[in-house]
């Protein structure tokens, strides 16, 4: 044998070798093609064993070509096996990413509690104290310690619940001041939020609702500094550093001066407005003294917020009356936490 | 109140547009509600805040903007004299019994009222302008100056009058028909105008019918008085009868008005010659009048209240820019009549204040000590329970806290009859009578509104609230009812049960740290209208409590040593509670016993109807050594033993 028809016959073999493999479609046929080409009894070893008849130069030349091919015949097959893998031999994968879940188990938050922790949430980073009051209070409390004596035209502002033995739905968080006031020293920090109720159910008035009062106390306490109170809640509240803040003058029996508080409101088609927000007011001197604080010495800022009001304009709220219907299709759009 | 533009210019130059005119009123406290355009004039509706009577007449408005912007010029117009009468006075006797309500008392008379009389033009338009309805040329002057300067005034019809005229206390039971056509039953601390046949007026607030003015009077007697504003204060409210005249008394009326009122009407009858008319004549009680406060003005305290930096002299200026008199000397100041709410120092820095501009006033936060603190703890445990429930599918409601007479309505939140509850006594409709003592009732209402509006069959709701039973408490109920899950395809339909709520109650104890039997809950099926609702009550209140007793969490160490586990399966008698089994165990004393769970419970088909069979697994670990299963099986026995003295229970294979 010449190393000349060597040559011939491999590249014959890897020839046929390399259109066999390319046509192969599965894994045994793979093997089938393997034992036919590389086998104990295929050319490609017959023509290794046959090498002893050739001298010692003409060997090694042989030799190195054979390998050669053998090289390339087990490298096409490994191709081959891995290119079948892929397409043919892992099992198919059914799970779909797009499919709904199992049960959902997340339920919701009532917007009024959702808005009340962000207020409070607000408040307590600004070092304002939670307390809470009664909601069934006496006279003293929610009127006559707030300056409200009895023929004061103000009760006329309040339509109130009355319960029997003199008792009442207190109509405004303002009846915790007097309590935290006569408890506690000063100063005196606070934010008392919870229902109250009034006699009043229309489209914007419910019987029952949510009102946050705060309260700051103490030597030196400015109506500048209650400016500076509600704008930083109010911004930080809708998330609006830019906010228009308006303080408007008003009345409210229990602080003098007194402030409505007003926000721009800017609506879909680029109308602005302002919106009633918030009362507030320095606190008067007859609550001061009533609650036996030097109103000489001390001062006070005090701030009422409608919790309703708030939910509504953050939320995009505009019929109250949701609030209270507990509608699930109501309930579900506030799954935000 | 309501005004036009035209109107107060009788009084003011307006040199601004009607939106910066609404600005400047909205700004002073006079809250503009609504600006409403007509031909060549403008309707503003101004919502006055209560201390503000002086601003209840288009004068008063016209006084205020003077008073806050230099450029309002005030056109003085003051008559202080009466004119020549055209009539004698009829003689009639006035008796001011309660001159301490009545300080100062006017009257005049008018004669010769002619049938063809009209209201003046001018008239006519301003009322109509600000929707004031037309009554009678006589009645609609008196509306207009009351409307123009504040002071409100009565016509009787002379003719009526019977006797002395008296302004006295109404007797026990008295009663009186209004204008109105309503009779009204008064009490003692109603002030009335009388005469010798009964009241003729509820002073201040209404005339009554037999005295009024009419198409067919002839002679008149004018009323045009003071009355002391407490006095006439939730008299009309009380009565459910409030009228543009009470509604002036009972805030004050500057009681130099009436006298201006009558010269006021003397001139508009000449003008117009609607009729003959007198001299005008006062019962006076000068020493009954209000007394105009002196105030020392501290100017320290104002800039400080404030927080502005104004000096003495630009204060000053202010306060007699507001019409008051200002002693330089002694630094006292004394409010003008018609301003009732000025008698304190702080109504002096509410003033300043508001003309200074609260836009102008700086915005300075306060310097404040940072104490150690940390959340309201009530509040953070309700936030922990709300965000377990929202993790587990829960969606929170809110309800009225006042409930109606259905008979869910009478139990108590630990499901005991209660029939105690707060009534309210001014309700406003039967279905809100009373303050709710249980929330279950509410939310099962809740899940009865939403299963008639949405398709949903699983319902899980809950409610944090106050509730007035014996005592006021906190509470969460949570009510479900329908499936456990919402429909999906992955889970078979499996309906709620008690035990589900058990589970709220455990995962609760755990975040808490407060152990399960120290929580106070009720755990119930309620069945209303023919469907049934699961609902747990929890008292949050004592949850509170009991937390606040609670160390914090620290380590304890545990034992790396294997456990061992060995089962039991046993029918026991239905009625033995699970409670009494675990005490049993426990006082077997097995100190290697960690842990017993409870695999199986199982009631029904193949088992005798008075008993169960449970499946516990016992897990066994020594804290020292490795335990053997001789020892285990030692333990076990033990522990079966102990339950077969007791309950006779009989083992499973």
């Amino acid at each position: 044998m010449s190393g000349d028809n060597l040559k011939k016959d491999l590249k014959k073999i890897l020839e046929e070798a390399s259109k066999s493999i390319k046509d192969i479609n599965s894994i045994s046929d793979l093997e089938k093609s393997r034992i036919q080409f590389l086998g104990k009894k295929s050319l490609l070893i017959s023509l290794m064993k046959s090498l002893s008849d050739l001298t010692k130069e003409e060997k090694s030349i042989a030799g190195k070509d054979l390998n050669n091919a053998k090289t390339e015949i087990n490298n096409l097959l490994a191709d081959k096996k891995i290119s079948l893998s892929k397409v043919d031999n892992v099992k198919k994968d059914d799970f779909d990413l797009s499919m709904p879940g199992k049960a959902s188990s997340v339920g919701s938050v009532h917007p009024i509690s959702k808005t009340m922790d962000c207020a409070i949430q607000i408040f307590e980073s600004l070092k304002f104290e939670c307390v809470e009051g009664p909601e069934i209070e006496d006279e003293f409390h929610n009127f006559t310690a707030l300056n409200i004596p009895d023929s004061h035209p103000a009760r006329a502002m309040h339509d109130t619940f009355y319960l029997e033995n003199n008792l009442l739905l207190r109509t405004h968080t303002s009846s915790v001041q007097v309590r935290t006031m006569s408890e506690n020293t000063t100063p005196i920090r606070i934010i008392a939020p919870g229902k109250v109720y009034r006699k009043d159910s229309d489209i914007t008035h419910t019987p029952m609702f949510h009102q946050i009062e705060g309260l700051y106390v103490d030597k030196d306490v400015s109506f500048s500094n209650l400016k500076s109170i509600i704008n930083i809640f109010l911004k930080s509240f809708f998330e609006q550093d830019d906010l228009k803040i308006r303080f408007r003058p008003s009345y409210f029996p229990f602080t003098e001066p007194s402030a409505e508080v007003d926000i721009e409101y800017i609506d879909s088609k680029g109308n602005k407005s302002w919106l009633e927000i918030l009362g507030c007011g320095m606190v008067h001197p007859n609550v001061l003294d009533m609650a036996n604080i030097d109103s000489s010495i001390y001062s006070g800022y005090a701030f009422g917020l409608g919790v309703e009001r708030l939910a509504m304009l953050k939320l995009g709220i505009t019929d109250l009356r949701l609030f209270y219907e507990n509608d699930l299709r109501f309930l579900k759009q506030f799954q935000r936490i | 109140m309501k005004l036009t533009r035209s109107w107060l210019e009788n009084y003011i130059d307006i040199p601004f547009s009607t939106d910066e005119l609404c600005h400047h009123l909205t700004m002073a406290g006079l809250e503009v509600d609504e600006v409403l355009p007509i031909s060549k004039d403008y309707i503003i509706d101004i919502d006055l805040t209560p201390n503000r009577s002086d601003c209840l007449s288009v004068k008063g408005i016209a006084r205020e903007l003077s008073c806050i912007n230099k450029q309002y010029k005030y056109k003085l117009d003051e008559k202080s004299k009466g004119i020549n009468p055209t009539c004698e006075q009829i003689d009639f006797k006035f008796n001011i019994i309660e001159k301490n309500i009545c300080p100062s008392y006017g009257f005049m008379y008018l004669k010769n009222l002619k049938p063809s009389c009209v209201t003046p033009k001018y008239i006519v338009k301003r009322l109509n302008d600000i929707g004031i309805n037309l009554v009678h040329p006589l009645v609609d002057i008196l509306n207009y100056i009351m409307i123009d300067i504040g002071q409100p005034m009565h016509a009787y019809d002379a003719d009526k009058v019977k006797g002395e005229i008296t302004v006295r206390f109404a007797k026990k039971n008295e009663s009186f028909e209004a204008l109105d056509g309503n009779k009204y039953k008064l009490s003692e601390d109603n002030i009335v105008v009388a005469d010798s046949s009964g009241i003729i007026s509820l002073a201040g607030i209404i005339g009554s019918n037999n005295c009024s003015v009419s198409e067919a009077t002839k002679n008149i007697i004018i009323e045009s008085a003071f009355f002391e504003p407490n006095a006439i204060a939730n008299k009309a409210r009380k009565l459910k009868l409030q009228t543009e005249s009470s509604q002036r008394f009972e805030r004050g009326v500057d009681y130099n008005l009436p006298k201006k009122a009558l010269i006021e009407l003397q001139c508009i009858i000449l003008e117009n010659k609607i009729c003959d008319f007198s001299n005008f004549h006062f019962l006076d009680y000068k020493n009954l009048l209000p007394k105009q406060k002196e105030v020392k003005i501290e100017f320290d305290k104002i800039r400080k209240v404030i927080g502005i930096d104004l000096k003495d002299e630009n204060i000053e200026k202010l306060l007699l820019s507001l019409g008051c008199d200002y002693n330089k000397k002694t630094h006292t100041v004394i409010n003008p009549s018609y301003r009732f709410d000025l008698s304190i120092h702080a109504d002096y820095i509410e003033e300043i204040a508001r003309i200074y501009g609260y836009d102008n006033i700086p915005v300075v936060s306060e310097r404040i000590n940072i104490k150690p603190s940390k959340p309201y703890q009530p509040f953070h445990i309700i936030n922990t329970i709300k965000k377990y429930l929202y993790d587990n599918g829960y969606s929170e409601c809110i309800n009225y806290s006042f409930v109606n007479n259905d008979f869910l309505e009478n139990f108590d939140w630990k499901n005991e009859e209660f029939n105690e509850h707060h009534k309210i006594t001014n309700y406003m409709s039967v279905e809100q009578n009373k303050l709710r003592s249980n929330l279950a009732s509410s939310l099962i209402k809740n899940i009865e509104f939403n299963n008639n509006m949405n398709s949903e069959n699983s319902y899980r709701f809950y409610e944090i609230s106050n509730v007035f039973g014996e005592k006021v408490e906190q509470i969460l109920t949570c009510v479900v009812s329908g499936d456990k899950e919402d429909e999906n395809w992955a889970s078979k339909k499996q309906k709620f049960d008690k035990y589900d709520m058990t589970t709220i109650v455990e995962d609760l104890s755990k975040s808490f740290g407060v152990n399960k039997s120290k929580l106070n809950y009720v755990i119930k099926d309620i069945f209303y209208n023919k469907k049934s609702y699961i609902v747990l009550t929890l008292s949050i209140s004592e949850l509170i409590k009991e937390k606040q007793g609670i160390q914090e969490e620290k380590f304890t160490n545990y034992s790396k040593l294997p456990y061992i586990r060995r089962d039991l399966s046993f029918l026991i008698d239905v009625t033995v509670r699970y409670k009494s089994i675990l005490k049993l165990i426990e006082e077997t004393n097995v100190h290697s016993l960690k842990k017993i769970l409870l695999f199986d419970l199982y009631v029904g088909k193949n088992i005798p109807i008075d008993l169960k069979s449970l499946g516990m697994g016992f897990i066994f670990q020594d804290e020292i050594k490795t335990l053997t299963h001789e020892e285990a099986d030692k333990h076990i026995e033990k522990i079966l033993r102990a339950l077969n003295d007791k309950f006779k229970i009989e083992l499973r294979k």
